[in-house]
């Protein structure tokens, strides 16, 4: 069984919170660089499938992503509807949403590399 | 950059609430319903694919509050829930929120009010370029207790030639010497006005650093110590006399009447520009007889200078006492020269001072000892309201105990109190500067010449600041309180065995005690204080002054050109003839100086067969005294030997003068003063000294500089003699009629004699009084008025404290009447509560009132600081106050009823 990670938020814990909070954001602007505009549910929907079942977000967490995300202006919301019918609040990244993403896809992949050597470095 | 972009959204957030909660709420509606549906799909049932979709993706709730957290400012929307709240709980007790805000008003605005008087006269630096390096210079008479006294004109020129600290040194003379009011006659247009004048040398003008908005300053040519009777004929004006009296008109180079003469006016000054707070009008040029000019003993300058640059007043100070040394030698005089240590009564020593404190004077200590006095009130009225507050806490407990069981955290709670604490104390500051400005203003009116620097007084930044600062410092000690009473109750908890005690022990009232000694301390402290001080003013008030003060009233008047000292003498005879002639008028006289505050004219006088300590046939006389017609008589002073001046006298050829007593003492002792002669210094008066005279009466002693000073030797000379008079002099009735009552008679009167002459200063001896101790008076009442502030604050507080402890303890109390204990041990006992907290109050108080008295120590008069009558009658007085404050809820326990009370819990 592979560990699941629920990132759920306590409203208190605001250290760890930014972490985790950064990481999020960053998943949410590749998903919509990568599949176009989406509602909340569909970026979870996917974020669960490509990670396997190891992310579930729950609103509390994935709702204030999507909302900052928007304040800073990396991504903006409008009412739309899906092919559903339904009335869902669909989100799309901006140009400056497009640059933040190649910034933090940047500096992962240099974190990723040297934790990598770090670490390898133990064997 | 984002992250400000973030916050500033966030900030709109708070405000104006962008994506509604409804927005916002129904977008995560749909994501829960497409949660659910994909339950749905894949076979649950409806009500299972709900709670399926609830349990993976939260809450709604939850969800709404971390969206809220994130749309706006979390500490700005607790911040605006919690001061919601608070005011819809003071809403809910109008009550407490009013005593609360009234309290608050009243303490603060206290403050602000005293502060606003501190900022003006005090912190308020003066309005002159660089102004801490001004200094002024003064001569000290320490036999006859004259501080800041004016200097001769020989050792002015000398001093200006010898030092080398100062950059600019310069004179002025303002008004109350012999030859000045400090007013003169201004013709404006065809109005006569009374305008308050200064006159100054341009050297003062230069030190200082005014420059004139229209025309010039004085040039050297004007200023003269060698003049054969006045100043030169120029002028420069006020900027506010110039707008209020001549519409600001052109004027300079133009002409105006001063006292009856032509003066050209060769400037304008720019606004509120003015010198030792003396509210001038009027800039004339200095001008003296050249007989003055050249009299060491005649004392008439004031001076004032710059320092050089880098010069320190230490420096100066030091160069100073180096040259009162050996100063004779210095200047290459002899003579009536300052000296380093004055021995005798003649002789006098020089001071420098900064200009600042000159001009604020003693009234600085009594400016700072009312601030004290203000934030003491203020002190109790917070007890007071931490009591409330407590007792407040204490009734809303369930509410309390609810929301912490809701999840409120304790410090949320004690966050929760302190809004409620510092909205009240806000909303109270906000009242009392409202207050204060009210009271500022009237204390203006009041009493516009008590305080020096008061007309610059206002609510301006500072004043409003220091109201906020202390508005917020007050509100965080009284909301601490219910969390302090909280602390101290759970540790005494914790230190005891076992969990709760029953209501009656007396350890959840620690707090509350405490306070209640501390006000009745503070409020003692206060009282002693303002005791002391009614008393000196008692004691000044009852100072025998050497005449009768009853029925006394006195005006001044003032002869100038064309009238010459031969022609006036006459004049002022015929005014004194008329006066006495007059109904309702016992008798007049005429003199040169008010009493009982003069300044001195101290002059070195022969004095036959007699040599003083030099060897020398002088004496320095204080206080010369130049009289017309009865003066002893209409004054009421006594002759110790000998006789007045008779009308008679005039016409005989012997030349007469009367000495007081202090001087027979001095000069004569053990010999019969009567028949000795003496050559009066009339140069004091501007005129030729005359000849030999004989003493031919000692006059009891009359208060000359202040009330509270010793006398000085005095000579008493009669003008209708010596046919000469100087051009102002004060007149004196002894009549049962009011000044209104007088005023058209008189001015009529004085018309008969010269239409031209304003009556000026008319008012009865009492007001003169009065107006002499004016500013221990001030300081009194204020300081009295806070005392009674402070014990009503006191007792209210003992009386609120005691009530409740009575109320808490009523279970109590109820059970001891039904176990059989008699209503009077009841009372006993709740007294004996309150009476012991009062005693240690009042003891508490009693000790820092000795130590708080020695600041105003050298206020007092004719009383000590550790005075004990003084002390005994207000811990006496507070005692019995304290005791009327306990005996309504003492009488009240001693009445509870057993029966309902048991019945009810």
């Amino acid at each position: 069984m592979e560990p699941e990670y629920s990132i759920g938020m306590s409203n208190r814990d605001n250290r760890k919170a930014d972490i985790l909070q950064g990481t999020l954001d960053v998943m949410v602007l590749q998903m919509l660089n990568a599949l176009g505009p989406l509602h909340g549910y569909a970026v979870a929907a996917r974020l669960e499938q490509i990670s396997s079942g190891a992310l579930r977000l729950n609103m509390g967490t994935l709702y204030p992503s999507l909302m900052r995300l928007e304040q800073r202006g990396f991504i903006r919301g409008d009412w739309d509807v899906t092919e559903n019918n339904r009335k869902a609040r669909f989100y799309a990244i901006t140009a400056a949403g497009r640059r933040q993403l190649t910034r933090q896809k940047d500096e992962w992949d240099r974190t990723v590399s040297i934790m990598r050597a770090v670490l390898r470095e133990q064997d | 950059m984002d992250a400000l972009r973030e916050w500033w959204r966030r900030l709109l957030g708070t405000l104006t609430r962008r994506r509604h909660d409804q927005d916002i709420e129904a977008e995560m509606q749909a994501h829960l319903e497409l949660a659910a549906e994909e339950g749905r799909r894949r076979g649950l049932s409806s009500e299972q694919a709900e709670r399926a979709a609830r349990l993976q993706v939260g809450g709604l709730s939850q969800a709404m509050e971390a969206m809220r957290d994130q749309r706006g400012l979390p500490w700005l929307d607790e911040l605006s829930r919690d001061i919601r709240h608070a005011l819809r709980s003071l809403r809910r007790t109008p009550l407490f929120t009013a005593i609360a805000l009234l309290t608050l008003g009243l303490g603060i605005g206290a403050n602000t009010a005293i502060f606003s008087i501190v900022n003006a006269v005090i912190l308020r630096p003066l309005p002159y370029s660089n102004p801490g390096r001004l200094m002024n210079l003064t001569a000290e008479f320490s036999a006859v207790g004259r501080t800041e006294d004016t200097l001769s004109i020989p050792e002015y020129l000398e001093f200006r030639r010898m030092n080398q600290s100062f950059q600019t040194l310069g004179a002025y003379t303002t008004g109350a010497d012999v030859y000045t009011t400090g007013e003169v006659n201004l013709l404006a247009g065809d109005r006569p006005l009374r305008a308050r004048s200064i006159s100054v040398d341009r050297q003062l003008l230069d030190a200082i650093g005014v420059q004139p908005a229209q025309g010039r300053l004085f040039n050297d040519q004007e200023i003269s110590f060698e003049t054969r009777g006045l100043a030169a004929p120029v002028a420069i004006l006020s900027h506010e006399l110039w707008q209020a009296a001549f519409g600001g008109q052109p004027l300079v180079g133009g002409s105006v009447k001063i006292d009856g003469r032509p003066h050209e006016i060769v400037g304008i000054m720019p606004p509120a520009t003015d010198l030792m707070d003396n509210r001038t009008e009027v800039w004339l040029p200095l001008g003296f007889h050249r007989e003055i000019g050249r009299n060491r003993s005649m004392h008439v300058l004031h001076i004032a200078g710059r320092l050089k640059d880098g010069v320190t007043e230490d420096s100066a100070q030091a160069e100073l006492n180096a040259l009162l040394e050996n100063w004779g030698e210095r200047a290459g005089v002899s003579g009536h020269v300052p000296k380093s240590h004055p021995e005798r009564t003649a002789e006098h020593t020089l001071r420098l001072r900064p200009m600042h404190a000159a001009v604020v004077g003693t009234a600085g200590r009594s400016v700072w000892i009312l601030q004290v006095a203000v934030g003491l009130v203020l002190l109790i009225g917070c007890a007071n309201l931490a009591n409330l507050l407590i007792a407040r806490t204490e009734s809303r407990r369930r509410e309390f105990a609810v929301r912490t069981a809701l999840g409120a955290g304790r410090t949320r709670l004690m966050r929760q109190t302190l809004t409620e604490a510092l909205i009240l104390s806000v909303g109270g500051g906000m009242l009392g500067i409202w207050l204060a400005a009210a009271a500022v203003h009237a204390i203006v009116l009041a009493y516009p010449t008590s305080v020096p620097r008061i007309s610059g007084i206002s609510i301006d930044v500072s004043v409003l600041l220091f109201a906020l600062a202390i508005s917020v410092v007050t509100g965080v000690l009284f909301g601490l309180a219910p969390i302090a009473q909280k602390q101290t109750n759970d540790l005494m908890t914790a230190l005891k065995q076992g969990g709760e005690r029953s209501n009656s022990s007396g350890g959840r009232h620690h707090v509350r005690s405490l306070l209640v000694v501390a006000e009745v301390a503070m409020a003692v402290m206060l009282v002693v204080g303002a005791g002391l001080l009614i008393r000196t003013v008692y004691n000044l008030n009852s100072v025998n002054t050497g005449f009768d003060r009853s029925r006394l009233v006195t005006f001044s008047i003032t002869l100038p050109e064309p009238y010459d000292p031969d022609t006036r003498a006459p004049a002022y005879q015929r005014l004194v003839d008329k006066l006495r002639a007059a109904p309702g008028i016992q008798n007049a006289a005429i003199m040169s100086g008010l009493p009982p505050d003069r300044r001195p004219t101290p002059a070195n006088t022969a004095i036959e067969n007699y040599t003083n300590a030099d060897g020398r046939p002088i004496e320095l006389i204080d206080y010369y005294q130049a009289v017309i017609g009865d003066y002893f008589a209409t004054m009421g002073i006594p002759l110790v030997a000998g006789r007045a001046f008779e009308p008679g006298d005039s016409s005989s050829s012997g030349r007469f003068v009367v000495v007081n007593e202090t001087l027979a003492n001095r000069i004569w002792k053990g010999q019969n003063p009567i028949g000795q002669r003496i050559r009066p210094a009339l140069g004091v008066f501007g005129f030729a000294n005359g000849p030999w005279h004989t003493v031919i009466g000692v006059a009891k002693d009359v208060k000359q500089g202040g009330v509270e000073n010793q006398t000085g030797s005095e000579v008493y000379v009669s003008l209708d003699q010596i046919g000469l008079a100087p051009p102002t002099m004060n007149v004196v009735l002894r009549t049962t009629l009011t000044p209104a009552t007088l005023s058209q008679s008189l001015q009529r009167l004085v018309s008969e004699v010269d239409p031209a002459v304003p009556i000026v200063r008319l008012r009865d001896m009492d007001s003169v009084f009065a107006e002499s101790i004016r500013r221990p008076r001030l300081l009194t009442t204020l300081l009295g008025g806070f005392a009674c502030l402070a014990l009503l604050l006191a007792t209210i507080g003992t009386y609120g404290v005691l009530s409740y402890i009575v109320a808490e303890r009523r279970h109590d109390i109820g059970v001891r009447i039904a176990l059989g204990a008699g209503r009077s041990s009841v009372f006993a006992m709740v007294m004996k509560q309150g009476m012991q907290l009062t005693v240690a109050g009042v003891v508490v108080g009693v000790i820092g009132a000795l130590g708080l008295n020695q600041l105003i120590a050298s206020m007092l008069f004719g009383v000590e600081p550790t005075d004990a009558t003084t002390v005994a009658a207000v811990s006496a007085t507070i005692t019995l106050a304290a005791a009327i404050a306990c005996w309504l809820p003492a009488w009240r326990a001693s009445r509870l009823d057993p029966m309902v009370l048991l019945k009810h819990d």
